[in-house]
């Protein structure tokens, strides 16, 4: 098994055309090893959530290659992408994002669902619950909940089908700082146990102490912060 | 439960306007093919019933070519009567006369009201036209006449009691009177019987007409409704007197001319019905394309945790399936309970005809059917347009 789990190879995304074009990512290239926990820091309008979306395989760029767990997925059909983002990716949003209409437990056992897996479901979604510490919160409407338990039962979710990338996209920008301080611990502590790759997508670096790396988006371009090496150009 | 039903059941009861909209769309589409099949069917069948009851029984023998059969009709009821499923077998004559009546000084006088000649003690047993007279008894003896309804105010209000004159023209052409006493007056609440007509004894008709023995047609009521049952025995009765030119025809077959204005009339109501039902569709598509619009985040969210696009295609229509069932379940029951009602109560309007209400179980069963199936497609745009949401796109709408 290789031990880079994602690699972006030259990835560039164009919105519009002519002279209304803007260049959200430019040339943007790097590679996460599995277990890492990483963070991808930039401003508002610096491309970090169109990064985002290219690693989640929400959007497809519009050069360069995006490869997943050894797979190449530019080239993947509608289909096949939704398949491996619910195999390969887990996601947690800033508002959570949890289905409304169902309870916690039904959310966190849903990527399993859409997977077609049968067995075992509700005891995992259960097992992550209790993890994330929301075992007397189960079987609540998930609209019912805190914004912090709501956030943390959006951890459970993205981890469940045991992802090769779990992606979050400014998990505590919805939160008071308490709050966010017990996500991001808890985030930690999970890519701890589950030796589980972690990038984070956030404006505020210093939310996140210790992390493995830190990934600067400014202009559509990347950044390796640790040595402020621009990586590629 | 599959995670697709459950999201589709749980996104449409916390949804309940919306379902209760749709259902509702379903249920009156239902229920709209229900009384119009009560009220228009029910006036169609209450005709037979009226028309099998006063005029034609369940068979009617009559002569091929000839206005009149001329071999007794003793030979002909005795057959019938021998049949074990058929109650009674009883002839008539008809005719027209011209009838005077003078009343209170005043002479009335109307002509060629049709005359119905009758055998009293079998015709009480056949038909029930004896149960039309409102006021009075049914013809008994050689001089009693029974009025419609329609021919006594014509001719200034006979009453029991009056005594009336009919002038027949007899098959040498001369003209023949008698005097008679008025019986009974006859009405019927949906004008199928003999209220344009006077009833007199056959016997009596028979020598006004100078046609002894003859009678013009043969009126045969089973013991039960049993269409089958008057197909055979009809086949087997002309086939006894393959000789006698004589056709024995159903009930819908000798009703024919009049049914078959009345078929169109049901036909065009049942149409209007299902464009009623098709109306319905619309509101599914419209309330649907609702769910959709509010539930564009959600359909955001499951993609991007690996839903297919056919999977949020099959949560939209599970919807559409969840509501044709609950609306074709309920359209059904409601319409049900319209139907019960008014069999229960041989509904009626203003004193006019009663319906004649039936359970049309496999009719019953193809309305919810095409209810059910009809909510399905209505649902296939906007599950179609559901699909059509990017991730990205329906992630925006945070």
């Amino acid at each position: 098994m290789s031990d880079i789990v994602l690699e972006l190879q030259n990835v560039s995304r164009i919105f519009g055309e002519g002279d209304t074009q803007v260049k959200a990512l430019d040339d943007v290239s790097f590679k996460i090893k599995r277990g890492e926990f990483v963070l991808i820091v930039g401003s508002s309008g610096s491309g970090k959530s169109t990064l985002l979306n290219m690693i989640g395989l929400l959007d497809k760029p519009t050069f360069g290659k995006v490869i997943l767990d050894g797979k190449e997925t530019t080239t993947l059909k509608d289909g096949q992408v939704s398949q491996y983002r619910n195999e390969k990716l887990g996601f947690v949003f800033q508002f959570a994002n949890l289905l409304p209409d169902l309870t916690v437990l039904e959310n966190v056992m849903l990527p399993q669902q859409i997977q077609g897996i049968s067995e075992d479901i509700r005891q995992n979604a259960t097992d992550l619950l209790i993890k994330v510490g929301l075992e007397d919160q189960i079987n609540k409407r998930s609209n019912k909940i805190s914004g912090g338990q709501a956030q943390r039962a959006a951890i459970a979710r993205g981890l469940v089908n045991r992802p090769t990338v779990v992606l979050a996209d400014e998990p505590t920008g919805n939160l008071d700082s308490v709050t966010a301080g017990k996500v991001v611990k808890l985030a930690k502590t999970m890519a701890k146990e589950l030796n589980q790759t972690f990038i984070i997508v956030t404006h505020d670096k210093h939310q996140f102490p210790d992390v493995d790396r830190i990934i600067t988006i400014k202009d559509g371009k990347s950044y390796e912060e640790e040595n402020t090496m621009e990586i590629t150009v | 439960m599959d995670y697709r039903v459950n999201l589709a059941a749980r996104m449409l009861a916390n949804k309940r306007g919306s379902l209760i909209g749709a259902v509702l769309a379903v249920s009156i589409g239902i229920l709209v093919i229900h009384v119009n099949f009560v009220i228009f069917q029910g006036i169609y069948d209450a005709i037979i019933r009226d028309m099998t009851d006063y005029r034609f029984g369940d068979i009617f023998v009559s002569h091929e070519e000839e206005a009149t059969i001329e071999r007794s009709h003793v030979v002909y009821t005795n057959w019938f009567e021998r049949v074990p499923l058929v109650q009674s077998a009883t002839p008539r004559l008809s005719g027209s006369a011209d009838i005077e009546f003078r009343s209170m000084g005043e002479f009335h006088e109307e002509y060629d009201v049709p005359v119905v000649g009758v055998e009293p003690v079998s015709d009480i047993q056949a038909s029930k036209i004896h149960t039309t007279i409102s006021d009075g008894q049914y013809v008994y003896a050689r001089n009693s006449i029974v009025v419609g309804e329609t021919v006594a105010e014509d001719l200034g209000g006979v009453r029991v009691g009056d005594n009336l004159k009919l002038i027949m023209t007899n098959q040498g052409g001369e003209e023949n009177s008698k005097r008679f006493v008025v019986t009974g007056i006859s009405k019927t609440a949906g004008g199928q019987g003999f209220d344009t007509s006077v009833i007199v004894h056959i016997d009596t008709l028979r020598s006004l007409v100078d046609r002894p023995n003859e009678s013009n047609s043969i009126f045969v009521k089973l013991n039960e409704k049993n269409p089958a049952a008057a197909l055979e025995i009809r086949k087997q009765f002309l086939a006894a007197y393959a000789n006698d030119d004589l056709k024995a025809q159903t009930i819908e077959e000798a009703a024919e001319a009049t049914l078959k204005g009345f078929r169109s009339g049901i036909a065009m109501i049942n149409l209007i019905g299902y464009f009623g039902m098709g109306s319905s569709a619309f509101a599914i598509v419209t309330i649907q394309m609702m769910l959709v619009n509010s539930k564009t985040r959600e359909i955001g969210v499951m993609r991007a945790i690996g839903a297919k696009r056919k999977d949020i295609l099959m949560v939209f229509i599970l919807q559409g399936m969840i509501i044709g069932a609950i609306g074709a379940g309920a359209g059904t029951g409601i319409g049900l309970a319209y139907t019960t009602y008014a069999k229960e109560t041989n509904m009626q309007f203003q004193g006019s005809l009663a319906l004649e209400v039936n359970y049309n179980w496999s009719k019953i069963a193809e309305t919810a059917l095409l209810a059910f199936f009809l909510a399905i497609l209505a649902a296939i745009y906007p599950s179609y347009r559901a699909t059509k949401l990017q991730p990205v796109e329906a992630m925006r709408n945070v």
